[in-house]
Formats: C-alpha cells, sequence, structure tokens
C-alpha cells in the first residue's frame, strides 16, 4: 500500500499533501470541539501507537508474509480523526523502517485514510438499521481496502499513462487483502463488543450483537 | 517482535551526526524532494553516488545500512522489473505474451534510482540523530504542536506496546497456538490484536490521569537549545546546493 519516493509525478505529490492537510486540519477541528486536546493528546497517541504495533504483526500467508493495514478498523474506532492517525503512523514508518516515502507520506496517508473516514459512517450508519456487528466488520475492514486499492489505481494512473500496467498488478496484489482484513477486522470487532464496547463509537442495543 | 533500532548508531562523532537537527531535517528533506523528481537516469545515478558518500562519511557499518535498506530497496526493485514487462514501447525481449520493452526498463531504472538515492537520504535523517533532537528540532521549526507532541508519544509507546504484544504472543504459543488459514487462527490473531487495543485505551486513561497530575497542559516544555556554528551553514549550503543542481542541470541542457 506504501508508494514509494520517486515514482509518482509533482502534481500528484502536491494534491496528496494538499489533501491530507486539509483533512487532518478539519478532523482535528470537529474533534477538538467534543474533547478537551490536553486529554486528547495522550490518548490518541496510544492508540496511535497501538495501531502502529498491530501493523507490525507479520502473517505467514503462502510463499510470503502480509502485515494488517487495518484501516477500516482504524477508522471504526477512531472516527474521523483516524486519518491523523494514520498520517502519524505513516511518518513513523518512513522514519523508523524506511518503508513507503518521505514526499509520498501525503498521498499514502489520502489512500488509506479516506476509506478509513468512510467506512466509520457506514458502520454507524449500518448499525443503526440493524445489521450484525461482525458482518457489518468484516464488510468494513474488506471495504476499507478496496477503497485503498481503487484510490491506489487512481493515483498511479494520474500519474501518466506508463503506470497502467502497474496499476493493474498493484490492484491484483491487494485483492487478497480485502478477505484477509475482512476476516480480521470482524474478529477484533466480535472481540471488542464482547469485552470492552465502549472502544466502538455507538452504545450496542443488544446482548445478542455479543455472539 | 522487533524494537526499531534506526538510531543504533546515532551517537557516533562525525560531521553529520553533529549537524544541527534543525539544519539537518530541512536540508535534508529538501534533498529527498528534489531526489524523488529527477528527470535523468545520468543525474539520478549521481545522486545515488552522493547519498553513497554521505552514508560512508556518516561512518555507519555497512551491515548496519543493508540491514535497514535492503527489504525497501527490494520492494521498490519489483517495480522495475513489472515496468519492463507493462510499459509500451520498443520491444527488446520478445517472450510471446510478456515483452521487456526500452522504454519500460529505462522508466523503471530511473524510478529505481530516484527511490534509492532518496531512501538513503530519509536514513540518514533518524540515523545521525536520536529521536529526540529530532523532536526538539520539530518543535523550533514551528510545525504545529498537536502534530509533534502525538508523533514523539506514539514513538515512545510503540516501545511499550511492542513488549505488550510480545507477552501476548508468548501466551498464546505456550499454548500451543499455530498459525494456519483457517478461521480460527484468524479469529485468534484478532483477539490478540483486539486486547492488545483494550490494553491500551486502558493505558491510554492512565498515562492522561498521572500526565495531568504532573501538570501537564498540553504544551511542551523545552529545556535544550541548538545553535548553528560554522560547519552547519558549511554542510546546510553543500547540501542544499546539490539539491538545486540536480534539478537545474536538465532545464539549462
Amino acid at each position: 500500500m506504501h508508494i514509494s519516493d520517486g515514482v509518482l509525478s509533482e502534481p500528484v505529490i502536491a494534491a496528496g499533501w494538499i489533501i491530507t492537510i486539509i483533512l487532518i486540519f478539519v478532523t482535528f477541528r470537529i474533534r477538538m470541539k467534543e474533547v478537551d486536546i490536553v486529554e486528547e493528546i495522550p490518548k490518541f497517541s496510544i492508540m496511535t501507537a497501538a495501531f502502529f504495533v498491530a501493523s507490525l504483526i507479520h502473517l505467514p500467508i503462502g510463499p510470503t508474509s502480509v502485515h494488517p493495514i487495518l484501516n477500516g478498523l482504524i477508522g471504526v474506532i477512531l472516527g474521523p480523526i483516524a486519518y491523523a492517525s494514520m498520517f502519524v503512523g505513516l511518518i513513523l514508518q518512513a522514519l523508523l523502517f524506511q518503508h513507503g516515502g518521505i514526499t509520498t507520506i501525503g498521498v499514502n496517508a489520502l489512500m488509506v485514510g479516506i476509506p478509513a473516514i468512510i467506512v466509520y459512517y457506514i458502520f454507524k450508519g449500518g448499525y443503526g438499521k440493524g445489521i450484525s456487528l461482525k458482518l457489518l466488520a468484516v464488510i468494513c475492514g474488506g471495504l476499507a481496502i478496496a477503497m485503498s486499492a481503487v484510490l491506489l489505481v487512481v493515483v498511479l494512473v494520474s500519474t501518466g499513462q506508463d503506470f497502467y500496467g502497474l496499476a493493474q498488478v498493484a490492484f491484483v496484489a491487494h485483492l487478497p487483502l480485502i478477505v484477509i482484513e475482512g476476516i480480521l477486522t470482524g474478529a477484533i470487532v466480535a472481540y471488542i463488543a464482547r469485552v470492552k464496547p465502549e472502544l466502538l463509537p455507538m452504545k450496542l442495543k443488544i446482548k445478542e450483537d455479543l455472539k | 517482535m522487533s524494537y526499531p533500532k534506526i538510531d543504533k548508531y546515532s551517537y557516533l562523532e562525525t560531521p553529520l551526526h553533529q549537524f544541527d537537527p534543525r539544519a539537518k531535517i530541512i536540508s535534508l528533506i529538501v534533498l529527498i524532494f528534489s531526489f524523488a523528481f529527477i528527470s535523468e537516469i545520468i543525474i539520478a545515478i549521481t545522486a545515488v553516488i552522493f547519498s553513497i558518500l554521505l552514508v560512508i562519511i556518516s561512518r555507519i557499518p555497512l551491515s548496519f545500512v543493508t540491514k535497514c535498506l535492503k527489504f525497501p530497496a527490494f520492494f521498490v526493485f519489483t517495480i522495475i522489473i513489472v515496468m519492463a514487462f507493462t510499459v509500451e514501447g520498443n520491444i527488446i525481449v520478445d517472450l510471446k505474451y510478456l515483452n521487456v520493452t526500452n522504454q519500460g526498463v529505462e522508466l523503471g531504472a530511473l524510478i529505481f534510482l530516484r527511490a534509492l538515492a532518496a531512501l538513503m537520504i530519509a536514513f540518514l535523517l533518524l540515523s545521525t540523530s536520536k529521536f529526540d533532537e529530532i523532536i526538539k528540532a520539530m518543535y523550533m521549526l514551528k510545525i504545529p504542536n498537536v502534530m509533534v507532541q502525538v508523533i514523539s508519544f506514539s514513538y515512545r509507546y510503540i516501545f511499550v506496546l511492542i513488549d505488550e504484544l510480545s507477552t501476548l504472543r508468548t501466551a498464546m504459543y505456550a499454548r500451543g497456538f499455530k498459525f494456519k488459514l483457517d478461521m480460527y487462527s484468524f479469529s485468534a490473531i484478532g483477539n490478540m490484536i483486539g486486547m492488545l487495543l483494550i490494553k491500551s485505551y486502558d493505558r491510554g486513561e492512565r498515562v492522561y490521569r498521572s500526565m495531568i497530575a504532573r501538570g501537564y497542559t498540553g504544551n511542551p516544555n523545552l529545556f535544550v537549545t541548538f545553535s548553528m556554528n560554522r560547519n552547519d551553514y558549511l554542510i546546510s549550503t553543500i547540501l542544499l546546493i546539490f539539491a538545486l543542481i540536480v534539478q537545474i542541470i536538465p532545464v539549462i541542457s
């Protein structure tokens, strides 16, 4: 999911940074109306660190190993401010492990962050309509990655015609991740609903959901 | 699970290590942006050589450099291969369904070299300075206070939470867990990540209370100041001029 330095063209990089800065500013503003900043900084940082560490887990699948991105889960738990969380995660990843790039932090944040925000509203809305919690989490986890893969294609294709082939290969490579992330997000949300439901963005209705 | 060890050799005393952190952040980031948009292969090769020289000056052991950079570099290398087969143009190798094209190899190589040069510079940014110094420099560079604090707290808690996750993993494997491609394994891993998140959430509550108790107001306290000396100006000038040359040459010629 990370695009490295040197792949994309100047306009795409610039657009990525502009959109990212605007979205972080807006989501932070909205969040700050609800909570005190002194309380938010430590709690938000620790959750960001937790998601960062969770994405370090490598699952051996076939000949390679994949690590979960979990952007659907981050969106479901943190809400729109998930965008900033993933932005920080990407900065740390670029600095500590040289994964992804420095110039592409804006674009990479956009690819994982926008689906996270969308999924948050789907999760809340879907639960209000009475869809079962676990199914909804599976859908949100998978959908977030699917949307990220589509954004990846958009980003690559808008860089130039020469990138059509790379975009196709990258898209196909992300297809198995949709299933994996869906199942994983379903399992995590079901567990959280059983053990600590206040982590989820809404009040759970009935005990039935917890099974 | 292992800790991020990027600043393992940040204690060395070379010109790059003693370079003022504020000037270092600015000049290296300008250099990365400049390298990422190089338009010709020859210049990209020069940039790679320049980056290698900087890595040599930093005296970071070669084994550590390769250990840190081999996976990111391999990841970028796969792009060359994909590009070689997918970009349309003059065919140099004809394999019935898959064709290697001249343009594809060239574009792929250009991307690889740009990425490699930028990768080495990004590696130097943190491997030659302590994370604390970078954080302090970020405050002084007027990057929004909330952002810098979130970055620094997240960084600190990564180490704590890696320990936490290792404990959870040890407990799971001690009970005979083996990862297989089935629903049970995914649900077990899901429970483990869920537990990590819940523990982190509770820890956030405790950390918040203890910070409030110690008078935390949301503002950073800085006790150190940096001062630029002649060497700092010299190094940043060299780096910035190189960043500029790389972009100017194709325009002139």
